[in-house]
């Protein structure tokens, strides 16, 4: 099966501090992949390399079936291709409601007489109301985005990724400053999406990528470090040494 | 845009209803009519105030809406006035010009006509050449044409460089600062083709209709300005409404977000900013032939300042906000610098408002700022959320 995103060679050097040294991973087109590692091993500085906000020194970022790279393309453009970001603090429209957070985000046109002549919809309100009903908030849709509790403000945020109809969706430390039972919904919608596509999740949680139940990378200093299910990569002595040993100590 | 807009959108209706009764109640109180209950001069100052509350809602779907704290959109303003005076100047000069030249015994050439139109503009300035850039002053059409074509180019170019370098906040309000002065200090030149400090003078009258007095000219420009407000208020509150409107305030509140999702923010930071400099220069040029005169000092730099102060005392991101605050401040402004206010006798001092009016006005846009953010209009929200 060919590749949906293969990134190979990639160096970012911040002032002399090489963020992310020589990275080479790969993803497929339907597959849910956690990303773990210590504090600045490169987690987010590779996804602002895929997203398109950081310029990398060296290296290719190949992505889709016509191969194309995205280093040429900015955020805008990258985002249309179809790849979907969520950050770690939730970013949603506080001021405005559900319901346009979530047109805002859905899958039309994205040039500005297009959306200033856009006309409201049946399909694209019934897309609405699925995405809704997918993160649970089917009641909240005239509810402005700024009252909701921070889970369901992440799962806005998750529902605005869905809505975009990503190919790839990276989501930075989704369960993050969630109660059990949300961390459990958040941990379906994901599994849910990378049915159809390609999840990327963050993570620092290690409880969280366990639920999650694929496979994981470690990063480490800008490069993987092991590759694998969560129990062969935690077996890892250099892992261990690292990561797990660091944190424990 | 249907019935369905106003259905969903109120206070639109509202607004136009009272613009509507306002124009309607002045025109009948006005000299024009015979009752002269409002005088000529009050018309022209009503006048002017609408025209001032059209480019303040401009300046309030630029900040208030897309959170861009431009403070050079009164240069907009500025433009419109200076295209429409240079056709006013030019055409009742001309009419001056052939009727004493018809006078002599030998009917004048087209050059002599030129020469002498010229000499009677740019005498002032110790010149008697046309510059290019009037070039289209002989025509009404173009220099109407030129009252959209010039700002809306200059907003153009100058927000395509800035935005495409991603020049925000703090940074891009001292660049349309520098915008504005840098447009200021070259129209104070003599040489600048515009008659220097002088500016254009003489733009009440309205050429070809020197018979008609100014009570009437005074009231229709008042007409034109209601309407122009009326139809420049719909204009913009479709903007900000549906989808585009939800786009524009992303782009305020969360500008990477919105890139992220896919849309390319400096297009519709380079709409919206053109879109309101080309409304500006429209306010403008109905603006200035009611004052009758415009010179560079005009568009200093503290004219778009007083713009956003207008606006925030006023209240930002709502239409009817930056209406009152415009139409509120600068009413108040001209009663206290008109002498209207009385001074006030300490004994040991005498606070002389048309000195103290600034400090005053500081001091409320400083209260405004730290204990009502949003504005006169925000007061508006007790009124509406009350029953519930």
């Amino acid at each position: 099966m060919s590749m949906l995103l293969e990134v190979s060679g990639v160096t970012v050097t911040f002032d002399g501090f090489r963020a992310i040294n020589n990275l080479s991973i790969n993803f497929a087109p339907t597959e849910l992949r956690a990303i773990i590692g210590p504090n600045g091993a490169g987690k987010t500085t590779f996804m602002d390399i895929v997203t398109g906000k950081t310029k990398p020194d060296e290296g290719t970022v190949i992505w889709g079936d016509r191969n194309i790279s995205l280093l040429g393309l900015s955020e805008s453009q990258i985002a249309r291709e179809g790849i979907g970001r969520k950050f770690q603090k939730p970013t949603v429209f506080e001021a405005q409601t559900v319901r346009q957070n979530l047109a805002m985000a859905l899958k039309t046109p994205r040039g500005p007489f297009a959306v200033l002549m856009h006309k409201k919809t049946k399909s694209n309100g019934a897309r609405i109301e699925a995405v809704a009903e997918q993160i649970g908030l089917s009641d909240s849709l005239t509810r402005i985005a700024g009252e909701l509790s921070h889970g369901q403000k992440q799962w806005l945020e998750i529902g605005m990724l869905l809505a975009q109809e990503p190919r790839l969706m990276l989501v930075d430390e989704p369960a993050a400053g969630m109660t059990p039972e949300e961390r459990e919904k958040t941990t379906d919608i994901l599994k849910e999406a990378a049915k159809t596509r390609a999840v990327v999740v963050v993570e620092h949680d290690m409880e969280f990528v366990r639920r999650l139940d694929c496979k994981v990378t470690v990063l480490h200093e800008g490069a993987v470090l092991a590759e694998g299910s969560l129990d062969h990569v935690t077996s890892n002595p250099t892992v261990i040494d690292v990561y797990l040993g660091r944190a424990h100590a | 845009m249907t019935a369905s807009f106003f259905a969903r959108h109120p206070s639109v209706l509202w607004f136009l209803l009272c613009l509507s009764l306002f124009t309607i109640l002045v025109t009948l109180l006005s000299e024009a009519t015979g009752v002269g209950l409002i005088s000529t001069s009050f018309v022209k100052t009503l006048g002017k105030t609408l025209c001032l509350c059209l480019v303040a809602i401009a300046m309030d779907v630029v900040w208030g809406y897309c959170g861009i704290l431009s403070l050079g959109h009164f240069a907009f303003f500025g433009i419109g006035g200076y295209a429409i005076g240079m056709w006013l100047m030019y055409a009742r000069t001309e009419l001056i010009v052939v009727e004493s030249l018809s006078k002599q015994v030998i009917p004048p050439t087209p050059a002599e006509i030129s020469d002498a139109i010229g000499n009677q503009i740019f005498g002032v300035v110790g010149s008697a050449e046309f510059p290019w850039i009037w070039g289209f002053a002989d025509s009404l059409f173009l220099q109407l044409l030129m009252v959209v074509l010039v700002p809306g180019l200059l907003a153009m170019v100058f927000g395509w460089l800035a935005f495409r370098s991603r020049v925000t906040g703090v940074y891009l309000s001292i660049l349309t600062q520098a915008m504005t002065l840098a447009l200021a200090l070259y129209l104070f030149q003599n040489d600048s083709g515009l008659r220097g400090n002088n500016g254009l003078s003489g733009l009440q009258n309205i050429p070809g209709y020197q018979d008609v007095s100014q009570a009437t000219v005074s009231i229709i420009f008042f007409i034109a300005s209601a309407v122009a407000l009326g139809a420049g208020y719909v204009f913009f509150a479709w903007i900000v409404s549906g989808k585009m409107g939800s786009v524009v305030k992303g782009i305020r509140d969360n500008e990477a977000r919105v890139r992220f999702l896919g849309y390319h923010v400096e297009s519709y930071k380079l709409f919206i900013f053109t879109v309101t400099a080309v409304v500006a220069g429209i306010a403008g040029a109905l603006y200035y032939p009611q004052a009758g005169i415009i010179n560079p000092g005009e568009i200093a730099p503290i004219a778009s300042i007083y713009l956003a102060v207008w606006v925030a005392i006023g209240g930002r991101g709502r239409l009817y906000g930056a209406v009152i605050g415009a139409a509120f401040v600068s009413l108040l402004s001209s009663w206290f610098t008109g002498g209207g206010a009385p001074d006030i006798n300490l004994g040991f001092y005498v606070i002389q408002w048309t000195d103290w009016w600034l400090v005053l006005l500081g001091l409320s846009f400083v209260a405004v700022t730290l204990f009502f953010p949003k504005g006169i209009g925000g007061l508006f929200d007790y009124l509406v959320r009350k029953p519930s």
